[in-house]
């Protein structure tokens, strides 16, 4: 504890910029918080532990920041040096003293008075390289900020937003390049992965989720479905610096429920993606659910491991996927090791050899309604997952719920919905409930649950004080022993809760703050 | 930006002028299907409701004329979550032709008057409220014309059963003490429940403190058979229940 203390504030005045080797070492600096996941493995988890599953019941509220909006908070708060960075809904972003939470600026993104998001105006965090603050707008910009002042110092157009693109995802920082991703997979878009110079904004390379004419894939689209095939990119991705390699997950195809117009796998739509980081190009591709006509996005955090796998060494993948399994990669390959359903699913008999999920007969949507698990918000969705290297457990909020899926008709209009159906979301007699589960990420087996009335909308932080934090959208944030799910500690903060947790030191005390309604809450241990 | 602000001002005078050219058999099995790929998402397969209001009724709150249903269609409702459907004016007028359409077949045969009398022959107002008296057991009725299609309204009175809202789901619970309590559902979490017995006191308690506890999804209202003419009638009434003035 002493220990980490020192070497926080070591940081701190050491160096005031964020370098690449900052971000490539954020496991030396636990103090800070840099990147969306809190390093580049996607763990989502701090190795602090001055809050233990011994004294978390003493936990209090440190301050809170209210956010002048109406819309969802999804952000991730960013620490660094002191200084907590964080979006607020639409397209804003705050600095504030990550001590007292008092304001340093506020940028505030003047928008369009027309914005079509399919799920509301939100956003899911910034970045922060050097000198500068990075953040995607709800109309598919993609702005540079003066990380001391707010001003803008560039500000690029990633996609036409009146054609349906909008960019929610946090960006993620790899060398001297932001990394963007975008939304849509409701408005037939054509979906990529973007990076830009974070000096200029100028664009590196575009990766197509959806190949084109002549590039491999292109053939699993019939027609032209190819050109409206959504693919959308919308959660922030991981990093593998010994491969190079950007791990990233793929939203789904376009339209969402209705996929006769698109006949063939849909690749790269559903699927996890390797490129390399220069040149944007694939290294490999595994594809959760070809030709997906549930909207199970593959839009959840890549958590890579290295460990020992059936009796040899690996680079590994950690994947808890919407659609109700939870898989192992080889993180060089791309092939599927491991699988197993981590929640009630009545759509596919198994995973085949190679991870092809053996589909059940009459699951497609109907013109009468098919009733399937999981629902059209999945068994897991975008928020984040956990991985702790103390217990080597994988953690995840997880839905034990199910909707009517129907096909309609669908008609493709620039900037109008493409999604070829109206599924029953909630069933109102029947709205499911949810729980954090424990896996053992090897085999997918369940360690412990943590029952919820409700399904949660937020993701899981673990410590190295054995704990895992966790919301609801009753309200509630609570604290679980990591190595048995029991509950240590919870407050009623009286907001849904849609965001992640994250954790960092300040004035030598560990801190862990999470956006609950409309507001960020941090919390420390009481006394001094 | 500023330029477009004084021409969207322009075409919006012209809209109010504008009469609905969109009105044939075709316009409206097109409007219909639109509906259905953009907006029954929202707002139901036949526009009965759901995330979104119910569209009906004939009755707005945003504006019931043609004019206005062009605008909040093509533009979408500022600070709701009610989206623009960016489609030319031809289209959209055939939306609003469907709803229309909707409207017209919604209209009750009853007679409201003879309806009021039933009401209050048949003791309704016992649990519900109209314009603040009657009792609290079942929903406020003031304004269940707007909220809802008189097909629904016919079906809660002759078959309560068919649809509860979660709202007046059935909560048994046996206290600490073995103390059997009961009463509408009214809010619940993952560790407490909140809700109001038949004597309108309201309770909230820990779950874990409870040794006996189960929720009903089973309306407390019982079913009132009667003859055609009356519940037409009836319903006539409760679908004459809207909100005084405001919506045009
Ligand atoms: C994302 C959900 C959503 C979709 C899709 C949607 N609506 Fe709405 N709509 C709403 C909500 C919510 C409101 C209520 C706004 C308020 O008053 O708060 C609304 C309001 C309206 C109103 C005004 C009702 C009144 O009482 O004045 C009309 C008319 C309407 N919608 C028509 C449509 C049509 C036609 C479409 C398809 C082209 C559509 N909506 C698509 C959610 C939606
Ligand atoms: C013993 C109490 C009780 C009496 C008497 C009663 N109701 Fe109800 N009513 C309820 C409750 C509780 C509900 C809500 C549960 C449900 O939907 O059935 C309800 C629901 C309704 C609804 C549906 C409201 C909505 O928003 O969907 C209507 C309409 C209604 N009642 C009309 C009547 C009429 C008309 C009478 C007299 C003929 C009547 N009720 C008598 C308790 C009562």
């Amino acid at each position: 504890m002493k220990r980490l203390g020192a070497l926080a504030l070591a940081a701190m005045t050491a160096s005031a910029q964020v370098t690449f080797d900052r971000l490539l070492n954020a496991a030396k600096e636990p103090g800070q918080w840099m990147t969306y996941s809190g390093a580049y493995n996607g763990w989502r988890h701090s190795p602090l532990d001055q809050i233990r599953r011994e004294n978390v019941s003493s936990l209090q509220v440190k301050w809170v920041y209210q956010m002048p909006t109406t819309h969802l908070v999804e952000t991730t708060p960013l620490v660094v040096d002191g200084i907590m960075y964080f979006t607020e809904p639409p397209s804003n972003v705050v600095a504030v003293d990550a001590e007292t939470g008092r304001q340093f600026w506020r940028y505030r993104r003047e928008l369009p008075s027309k914005i079509n998001v399919c799920c509301g105006q939100v956003n899911r965090g910034v970045a922060v390289l050097g000198d500068r603050v990075f953040v995607g707008t709800v109309d598919a910009h993609l702005v540079a900020l003066d990380r001391r002042t707010g001003d803008v110092l560039w500000d690029v157009e990633v996609a036409n937003y009146r054609h349906g693109y909008s960019v929610t995802v946090a960006p993620l920082i790899v060398k001297d390049m932001v990394i963007s991703g975008i939304a849509g997979g409701e408005y037939g878009i054509r979906g990529f992965l973007d990076a830009y110079d974070a000096a200029t904004g100028k664009r590196r390379w575009r990766f197509w989720t959806i190949p084109g004419p002549g590039e491999k894939g292109n053939e699993t689209w019939s027609g032209e479905s190819w050109k409206t095939g959504g693919g959308s990119t919308w959660v922030t991705g991981s990093y593998d610096p010994s491969q190079n390699a950007i791990v990233w997950g793929v939203g789904n195809p376009s339209p969402d429920w209705n996929g006769d117009s698109r006949l063939g796998d849909n690749l790269y739509s559903d699927s996890a993606i390797a490129l390399d980081a220069d040149t944007g190009k694939l290294k490999w591709h595994f594809q959760f659910v070809p030709h997906d006509v549930h909207d199970w996005d593959a839009v959840q955090v890549p958590v890579l491991v290295d460990d020992e796998f059936q009796g040899r060494r690996r680079k590994l993948v950690y994947w808890a996927h919407r659609n109700g399994f939870y898989y192992v990669l080889d993180r060089e390959t791309g092939k599927f090791l491991a699988g197993k359903a981590f929640a009630t699913q009545t759509w596919a008999k198994g995973l085949d050899p190679n991870g092809r999920p053996i589909r059940l007969p009459n699951i497609d949507p109907s013109p009468e309604g098919t009733y399937i698990f999981p629902g059209v918000q999945g068994a897991t969705n975008w928020y984040s997952p956990s991985y702790s290297p103390v217990t080597k457990l994988f953690y995840l909020s997880t839905w034990e719920n199910r909707s009517v899926y129907r096909k309609g008709e669908q008609e493709y209009t620039p900037g109008n919905r493409y999604i070829g159906s109206v599924p029953l979301i909630d069933l109102p007699d029947d709205p499911g409930w949810g729980a954090i589960r424990a896996l053992n990420p090897k085999t997918g087996d369940r360690v412990w649950e943590y029952k919820l009335h409700t399904k949660p909308w937020s993701g899981v932080l673990s410590t190295a004080g054995n704990l895992v934090f966790g919301g609801s959208d009753e309200g509630h944030i609570f604290a679980l022993d990591a190595a048995t799910g029991k509950e240590m500690w919870r407050r009623n903060v009286g907001g849904i809760i849609r965001s992640n947790a994250i954790s960092y030191m300040s004035k030598g005390k560990q801190v862990v703050a999470m956006a609950a309604g409309s507001s960020i809450f941090t919390f420390e241990l009481a006394g001094r | 930006m500023r330029l477009l602000a004084p021409l969207a001002f322009a075409a919006l005078l012209q809209a109010q002028e504008a009469k609905n050219p969109a009105t044939s058999t075709a316009d409206v099995a097109a409007g219909a299907k639109t509906f259905r790929s953009h907006c029954s998402e929202c707002h139901g397969f036949e526009a009965q409701g759901g995330r979104g209001p119910n569209l009906a009724s004939g009755v707005f709150y945003h504006g019931s004329s043609d004019a206005e249903l062009l605008r909040n269609i093509s533009d979408g409702i500022a600070g709701t979550e009610m989206p623009g459907l960016f489609y030319s004016p031809d289209r959209v007028w055939q939306v609003v032709s469907y709803l229309r359409s909707l409207n017209a077949r919604a209209a009750p045969a009853g007679d409201p008057a003879k309806g009021a009398a039933i009401y209050g022959a048949k003791g309704c107002a016992k649990c519900h409220r109209i314009d603040g008296s009657g009792g609290r057991l079942g929903p406020d009725l003031s304004q269940i014309g707007r909220a809802r299609s008189a097909e629904h309204i016919r079906q809660a009175i002759a078959t309560p059963n068919a649809d509860v809202r979660q709202r007046y789901w059935f909560v048994s619970a046996t206290g600490p003490e073995g103390k059997p309590v009961s009463g509408f559902l009214m809010n619940e979490d993952t560790y407490t429940v909140q809700f109001m017995d038949l004597g309108e006191q309201l309770h909230s308690m820990n779950k874990s403190d409870l040794r006996g506890y189960q929720v009903e999804m089973k309306s407390r209202m019982p079913p009132f058979p009667m003859p055609a003419a009356d519940l037409d009638n009836l319903t006539a009434y409760l679908v004459s229940l809207r909100p005084k003035g405001g919506s045009k």
